[in-house]
């Protein structure tokens, strides 16, 4: 199965970073996609990412209204987008990663 | 630190209706003050204003969650309005919001009520919950259902 990894993340920390999760989650399982979720949320970082999990996926979905450093996802196809994206378009932004059409992230450029 | 917690019986409006999103936040801050949940109603509302100012708090899918961590929080607490009709809250979707939830935490909030509103947010994103909370038709089937999330 495909693995795709997220970081969601909002201002307050205590509801947006949970929707989006969720969506991304179950908009992965129903197109047949392991996704892992790293939340940033007022609780602190939970389900970190390990470089394996990073390695292996297939891209990563960034859905965050707060600084997210980005530098351990140097060479993924990596989209990044608001909050309210992750929660609401959650289905194309996985399908955009197994279409295969998403930017490789390079770190130096930034 | 359970939901019964933070959602209690006087925390539920089944009749809710505003003409307006400022409407609809002052209405819900006005039960969360006269419950004695926040100390100044007016320093509440403008650290909920201040929120909604980095994006609006209406998600989409029918549902607004305006929320604040203020100092004037003296209990934790959840409100949980249901409106029929719906009232307009400048969501993304352009949809008016059925189910609001006004999260009222204060700045000290303990870890136990941060994960109790994660489990909630993460649960609002299945269509059938929210289809049964807009069907409720009393408190207590709102509560039953609120409650079932631990």
């Amino acid at each position: 199965m495909k693995k795709i990894v997220c970081v969601t993340a909002c201002p307050t920390g205590i509801a947006h970073t949970y929707m989006a999760a969720e969506m991304l989650e179950n908009a992965g399982k129903s197109l047949g996609v392991n996704i892992m979720c790293e939340t940033h949320g007022a609780i602190g970082v939970e389900n970190k990412l390990t470089e394996k999990n990073i390695s292996e996926s297939i891209g990563v979905i960034i859905a965050s209204d707060i600084y997210i450093d980005k530098k351990r996802f140097h060479g993924k196809p990596l989209i990044n987008v608001s909050i309210q994206k992750g929660i609401q378009e959650a289905y194309p932004l996985i399908q955009s990663l197994l279409d295969g059409h998403v930017k490789i992230y390079n770190h130096q450029e930034e | 630190m359970n939901i019964e917690d933070l959602i209690k019986e006087e925390n539920v409006l089944l009749d809710f209706d505003a003409d307006t999103k400022e409407e609809a936040i002052q209405q819900l801050a006005k039960t969360l003050f006269k419950h004695h949940k926040i100390d100044d109603l007016d320093g509440f509302l403008k650290d909920i204003y201040e929120r909604e100012s980095i994006t609006s708090t209406g998600i989409g899918f029918g549902i607004a969650i305006p929320h604040a961590k203020s100092s004037h929080v003296i209990i934790p607490s959840v409100i949980f309005a249901r409106s029929v009709e719906g009232i307009p809250f400048d969501a993304m979707d352009g949809k008016d919001a059925h189910l609001f939830f006004m999260i009222a935490m204060p700045e000290d909030g303990t870890n136990a009520h941060l994960k109790v509103l994660a489990m909630l947010s993460r649960k609002l994103m299945h269509e059938d919950f929210r289809t049964s909370l807009r069907d409720v038709s009393s408190i207590d089937e709102a509560l039953q259902l609120l409650h079932t999330m631990n």
